[in-house]
């Protein structure tokens, strides 16, 4: 009984130190997923979807300051939920919060509207004028905005607030 | 059960066309039409309304100031030109950068371009940003520079500004007040020491010295443009 009881403290006490440091992986624990949270430049931001994988990408611009960003972001979970386990999908989540902010502000927020997905901030203020035409020669700067990427492939890109129906009907263009 | 198999043929029947409409309807849809915080339109290419661009001649306006009195490029008979900045109370990379646009409005003021800030936000879809929340954030900042209010929004729309901050550097020439440079005011939103590029005061430096400016236009992130 004892040795059960020593085996699970040290099991918490594991886990609980991985999830402390905010370039690990966070356990979510409705799902066994696990997914990412942590900041990077614009190069690492690219690795993670510019892949020949068959894979949907869909990559949202937002901030936690931002009203209709936050406002949208249940409907991309909803998307999320619908694809994630059937499809070769992947939701990408970029924070434009300041990098300082990333324990007081981006963390709180994602937790108190039970946002389960890969976030990435994206701390790379002064090549802005460098990555957001790279991104697209159309995007002003304005958030939020998304953008879809497949192999490589930029299929479209938006700057706009989305909702979950206009977001399914281009996501299953694609997919 | 007869009835029940009817009823759910039905339903999957309504639901694809459904499906079917709403894909259709999808690539005109602007955003929501439904009871959200809508950003504008932001496929300039369906817009009847042309913005304004590099070279332009700057649409002109006479705009409401926190003291009351109306304000238009008029007004500044001796300037050379005009730093246009849409910008409000609530975004915080506006906030972040009220110190440096107080700082340019008393470096170049006094060199012919002062600093015209206009808030293009609808304050009944913007909390913080009506007439009265700018005059308290103008007070509380001592802005040396006028703040505008673009009452009905139609100002913002005419130069294309679509995001806080946006600014336009205005130059007046013999065609008249020229849009010449377009974009965000440095390179570094976060850290003022840290900043490499100052593009705007780079731009206005050419200006003041005759020269060609060799970066006209950039872009950042901003806050959207509230709108209905």
């Amino acid at each position: 009984m004892i040795r059960y009881f020593i085996v699970l403290i040290n099991v918490i006490l594991v886990s609980c130190s991985g999830s402390l440091n905010k370039n690990s992986s966070v356990r979510n624990h409705t799902h066994t997923q696990e997914y990412i949270l942590k900041s990077v430049n614009f190069e690492e931001l690219t690795s993670v979807f510019l892949r020949n994988n068959d894979t949907l990408y869909v990559i949202n611009f937002w901030a936690t300051w931002c009203k209709p960003c936050v406002e949208e972001l249940p409907d991309f979970m909803h998307i999320q939920a619908k694809y994630e386990f059937t499809n070769p999908f992947k939701l990408i989540l970029v924070s434009l919060d300041r990098p300082s902010a990333f324990e007081s502000t981006l963390v709180p927020l994602l937790k108190k509207h039970g946002i389960t997905a890969d976030v990435y901030l994206l701390d790379d203020i002064t090549r802005m004028n460098e990555w957001i035409p790279a991104i697209d020669t159309t995007w002003s700067g304005a958030i939020p905005a998304t953008v879809l990427f497949k192999n490589k492939q930029k299929l479209e890109f938006h700057e706009q607030q989305l909702t979950k129906e206009t977001l399914q009907s281009i996501i299953s263009q694609y997919l | 059960m007869k009835t029940l198999g009817i009823i759910l043929m039905s339903s999957v029947v309504l639901l694809g066309a459904c499906q079917g409409n709403c894909k259709q309807n999808s690539s005109s849809k602007c955003g929501d039409e439904t009871k959200k915080t809508e950003t504008t339109c932001a496929d300039k290419k369906n817009d009847t309304l042309k913005s304004a661009q590099l070279g332009d001649v700057a649409p002109d306006f006479s705009l409401k100031n926190v003291d009351e009195t109306m304000v238009s490029f008029s007004n500044y008979p001796e300037a050379k030109g005009f730093i246009v900045i849409f910008s409000c109370n609530h975004c915080p990379y506006v906030i972040a950068y009220e110190d440096r646009m107080i700082a340019l409005h008393t470096k170049y003021a006094p060199l012919g371009y002062p600093v015209i800030a206009i808030n293009p936000n609808d304050p009944e879809v913007s909390k913080g940003d009506s007439f009265e929340d700018m005059k308290q954030r103008a007070q509380e900042k001592n802005f040396p520079f006028v703040y505008l209010f673009d009452e009905g929004q139609q100002i913002y729309p005419k130069y294309g500004a679509t995001r806080t901050p946006h600014v336009f550097i205005v130059n007046k020439e013999k065609s008249g007040n020229i849009i010449r440079y377009i974009g965000t005011i440095d390179d570094n939103y976060e850290n003022p020491d840290a900043v490499t590029k100052k593009y705007v005061e780079n731009a206005l430096d050419s200006l003041l010295a005759g020269k060609e400016i060799s970066e006209s236009k950039t872009v950042a992130i901003g806050c959207t443009i509230k709108t209905k």
